[in-house]
């Protein structure tokens, strides 16, 4: 009670601003990470089909589709990150930024392309770079943006991915 | 040592006029040095703020409470470096804290955060004039761990 009353004797009138207008943490490489493996197991998934049965058709449809739209969407993520996130100070700090997401989208561009195991890892490759440079540029702690053994960034939880 | 009043002898020596001046001028003078401190928290208290963000980390950190001086402005502008309490140019029923990073040849401030990777600032809304500035950030009264001065 007598507390309360104190604080807001003291409490300040007015809120002074000192932040960026977009809310900070809103932004996460996670879905870039996420959807480039999906774009490396549909190829995964390509490469396994043999027969060309129905069945097999529709699978390989069905993979290609998915593939094109997490290769679109690592573009996507990554695009909006490059162009909204990253600030100057940022770029000095981190000089291959520009070409690093430059070479991300044209990688995407190329998994679209091709059915080939080389240029999704690659791509995902790229992407946990970008990551990367992303989280330190946050000054987040290392262990969350070192990649594992496979190139999988540990801070992507899960990599399950329902080819379903 | 008996009852009080029991002694003859005077516990102090009577005061004379002349050490009472000196007294008196002591403390005068002492309320006098004091009064510009005293008259500026007092308006400033009228001005207390919450910093609400990051940008100004690790100098001002966010919910930190300030006192702002409102007339630190009115005999001169405010310098490089100096924290500035200003209407956001875009909405200016917003305050915005920031800090002079330079002035320019017609007297127009850029304002930058102390962390510029996290602020809204001069790069984005452009140079202020001073006529914006609401006053300046000069002590911390809350957390009580951070109490004093902000510069």
């Amino acid at each position: 009670m007598l507390r309360q009353r104190l604080v807001a004797a003291l409490a300040p009138r007015r809120v002074a601003h000192a932040h960026c207008d977009v809310p900070c943490g809103v932004y996460d490489p996670a879905p870039a990470q996420i959807a480039a493996r999906t774009v490396s197991r549909m190829v995964e998934l390509l490469n396994g089909i043999t027969g060309m049965e129905l069945e097999d058709r529709n699978k390989m449809v069905r993979c290609t589709a998915v593939k094109e739209q997490h290769a679109e969407l690592v573009k996507r993520e990554v695009q909006v990150i490059w162009s909204d996130y990253f600030k100057p100070e940022h770029l000095e700090k981190y000089p291959e930024l520009h070409d690093l997401s430059w070479r991300v989208l044209k990688q995407a561009s190329k998994c679209k392309q091709s059915v080939d195991a080389e240029a999704t890892a690659e791509l995902e490759r790229l992407v946990g770079r970008f990551a990367e440079i992303f989280w330190a540029s946050k000054g987040a702690p290392a262990h969350l943006m070192t990649p594992s053994a496979e190139g999988a960034p540990k801070n992507v939880i899960s990599w399950e991915v329902r080819a379903s | 040592m008996g009852r009080i009043g029991a002694s003859s002898t005077p516990v102090a020596p009577p005061r004379s006029f002349a050490s009472g001046v000196r007294v008196g001028l002591v403390l005068g003078g002492l309320a006098l040095a004091a009064a510009p401190g005293i008259r500026r928290a007092g308006r400033s208290w009228r001005n207390r703020i919450a910093v609400e963000g990051g940008s100004m980390s690790p100098a001002l950190l966010d919910g930190e409470w300030l006192l702002v001086d409102p007339d630190a402005f009115r005999d001169r502008g405010p310098r490089e470096g100096e924290l500035v309490l200003v209407a956001d140019p875009r909405r200016p029923d917003r305050l915005l804290v920031k800090r002079v990073a330079a002035i320019a040849a017609d007297g127009l401030l850029d304002l930058r955060g102390d962390a510029p990777e996290a602020s809204t600032d001069s790069r984005d809304f452009g140079p202020v004039p001073p006529s914006q500035v609401l006053g300046r950030p000069w002590a911390r009264y809350w957390p009580p761990r951070r109490i004093g001065r902000v510069r």
